[in-house]
């Protein structure tokens, strides 16, 4: 048990080496190539006057910094996610939260003529919430034995295809929605400023721990409801509980950079034979490998094809597709 | 459960009255949805006009009008809502989960990036439909055959499908971002699927697929229902079910393919009609005609709500069986947990 403990503390701390130098590798390219010296120069000893500096402070750092929050954000939800379905397939995408994001980016664009990614970070937080809400209530979040997950996932399908049926009548009725929005749909951390991160940064503030409390409140529900309770536990509240930290943390992120596959879906697979059942453990190294997986597509995207970016979202995608089905391919007892 | 027994001197057959009583009035509500579409609208056709044109003894308005404009558009959405109704409910009774959907397969999917492939490459919106149909059937034959495992595989096909479907999405998004606004305008009223200026092709097209693949889905539903069953019971029943489930997939991907091609995408009707149908019927599935005939429904329905209630808008139809299609899965939903099944 001791020597199992500290090699899971030895994998937790080369999971966060590895989204630190990923991020730090992350801050070299751009439009602008910048040496290494000239990188470090800019973290350890800000000058504002020097061009290079205010490039990396003002664009490079708030973008990495985004991809390992977001990232993070969407591996823990994802851990969670599966443990409170039950479901080793369940996506946080499936909460509804992307559809009801999209719509309040596409009204915030056909209404107010928004088109800068940052005046579409908090429309689509109004939209994402009023998803979760949703899905929360027709899920079942009201009743004393809280949400039945498999309604909450058939709940989060029928608010996600309603608010996208909505988004699809707007992006016809306006073509300079359908504009921005394919764009946006794709999902990166190009556009994200200084000040768009610092608005969002108190919200995760409150929502990664709400997650990782609500990864402590999970982890006996492993043995079956009716144990749980006869352990103490209050089932229907936790249940709760981690539906709405869950969707907080996805919410926040496709505000903060549109829609982003696969990091929820695939990371906790890519955890758990490293970290073992433990949901506690599972989260946190989601939460880490989450970040370094985000960052891995922010840089790659800038260096698959040569003069183009492609967004982490789209990159993430291309990526998880082909080694999702690879996974399943080769490992015989995944099944739904 | 009440039966219905029809007896004659050769044979006798019973039938559960639910299933009779549910049938009859969804064929009479899809009857009375055709009716409404030929009659009503904004140039009134009354019964004696529709009569003359049948004739051919009116004035050349009011037959351009029922001929050329009114019922191809009718009997293209009729038989698209039939195809997408009847090939949502045999996936997902073949997958045996009520989250499935032709576009699980990845037909949707591929024919969407095939679409999109074409106009970003030739740089024309004329060979949309050949795209989408070379994309579709693509993408169905890489799931299918990446799930192959001695036979094919319900488990896998689905996770398989989603991986296929991502990453074709995503292809699809990307190469939305490099067209030009006004094509990518153009394509995304495609990728909804519309019903507007339907032409005596695109019926064509879905009746004769309908006319050989429906026969065929009909038949083969007493194998199906006897297929979904658990594996060890299927086979103990004598179910040769790697042949069961080729038919069915094969089935689905036709229909899929010849509504596509007539509409495009009409999303969510092949997704809801299986669920309503079944909670309806409150029958074991499949429930292959009332599933086909409440897509009739749902796609008639949101093409006269399409050219009616908002026609200054011009919204496609595709819009409006989303509209449709999420409210009433919600509402299937809330009565499925009120009494506790799900």
């Amino acid at each position: 048990m001791k020597r199992n403990t500290s090699s899971h503390l030895a994998t937790l701390a080369i999971m966060t080496t590895l989204g630190l130098v990923l991020a730090f590798v992350s801050l070299w390219f751009g439009v602008r190539p910048l040496p290494t010296s000239t990188v470090w120069q800019a973290l350890v000893a800000f000058d504002p006057s020097n061009t290079e500096h205010m490039i990396v402070h003002e664009l490079r750092l708030p973008r990495a910094m985004a991809a390992l929050i977001g990232g993070g954000a969407l591996g823990m939800a994802g851990a969670l996610m599966q443990s409170l379905s039950r479901n080793p397939l369940a996506d946080p995408g499936l909460l509804g939260v992307n559809g009801g994001a999209a719509l309040g980016v596409v009204i915030s664009i056909w209404v107010l003529g928004a088109t800068a990614q940052s005046q579409l970070v908090f429309p689509a937080l109004a939209g994402a919430g009023l998803a979760a809400t949703l899905v929360l209530l027709l899920g079942g979040a009201v009743r004393p034995r809280g949400p039945d997950p498999t309604r909450l996932i058939l709940a989060g399908a029928a608010v996600g295809a309603l608010f996208l049926a909505l988004t699809w009548a707007i992006l016809i009725l306006s073509r300079e929605s359908l504009d921005t929005y394919r764009f946006w749909v794709l999902g990166g951390f190009t556009g994200i400023t200084k000040s768009d991160l610092v608005a969002l940064l108190p919200l995760f503030a409150v929502s990664l721990p709400m997650g990782l409390a609500a990864a402590f409140l999970l982890a006996p529900l492993i043995l079956g409801d009716d144990t749980a309770r006869a352990l103490g536990v209050r089932v229907g509240f936790v249940r709760v509980f981690s539906t709405v930290a869950i969707v907080a943390l996805c919410g926040l992120t496709v505000s903060m950079a549109g829609p982003i596959a696969f990091i929820g879906l695939v990371v906790p697979h890519l955890v758990r034979p490293l970290l073992g059942a433990d949901l506690r453990l599972v989260a946190i190294g989601s939460f880490l490998t989450g970040a370094a997986l985000a960052v891995l597509a922010d840089i790659l995207g800038r260096l698959i094809l040569p003069g183009q970016e492609i967004e982490a979202g789209a990159t993430m995608a291309l990526i998880g597709g082909p080694s999702l089905i690879l996974l399943v391919r080769f490992r015989r007892e995944v099944a739904l | 459960m009440t039966m219905l027994t029809l007896r004659s001197p050769v044979f006798s057959f019973r039938l559960p009255l639910r299933r009779v009583v549910v049938n009859a009035l969804l064929a009479a509500l899809a009857a009375l949805l055709i009716v409404a579409g030929l009659f009503g609208g904004s140039y009134p056709v009354s019964f004696a006009d529709f009569m003359a044109v049948l004739n051919g003894t009116t004035d050349a308005v009011t037959e351009m009008v029922v001929l050329d404009y009114r019922l191809p558009r009718i009997l293209t959405a009729l038989g698209v809502g039939l195809a997408f109704g009847l090939a949502g409910e045999m996936i997902q009774t073949l997958l045996r989960n009520p989250l499935a959907s032709p576009d699980i397969i990845g037909f949707t999917a591929g024919a969407g990036t095939g679409a999109l492939f074409t106009v970003a490459i030739l740089g024309t919106t004329a060979f949309v439909v050949p795209g989408a149909m070379f994309g579709g059937l693509g993408a169905a034959l890489i799931v299918i055959g990446l799930s192959w495992r001695r036979g094919i595989a319900p488990g896998q096909i689905v996770l398989i499908g989603i991986g296929i479907t991502l990453t074709l999405g995503v292809i699809g998004d990307l190469l939305m971002t490099r067209l030009d606004a006004t094509s990518a305008y153009e394509l995304m009223k495609w990728l909804v699927g519309s019903l507007h200026s339907r032409s005596y092709a695109d019926v064509q097209i879905i009746w004769l697929g309908l006319l050989i693949l429906a026969p065929v889905a009909f038949w083969h539903q007493f194998i199906l229902a006897r297929a979904s069953l658990d594996e060890p019971v299927a086979l103990g029943l004598g179910i040769a079910l790697n042949r069961s489930r080729m038919v069915t997939l094969g089935l689905a991907v036709g229909l899929v393919a010849v509504a596509v091609s007539a509409a495009g995408p009409l999303p969510f009707v092949a997704f809801v009609s299986g669920p309503i149908a079944h909670g309806l019927n409150r029958a074991s599935r499949p429930t292959l005609l009332s599933a086909a005939l409440v897509g009739a429904i749902i796609t008639l329905f949101a093409d006269m709500v399409s050219q009616t209630a908002l026609s200054g808008m011009s919204l496609p139809a595709g819009v409006f069986t989303a509209l449709i299609g999420a409210p009433v899965l919600i509402w299937v939903l809330i009565i499925q947990s009120r009494k506790n099944r799900l």
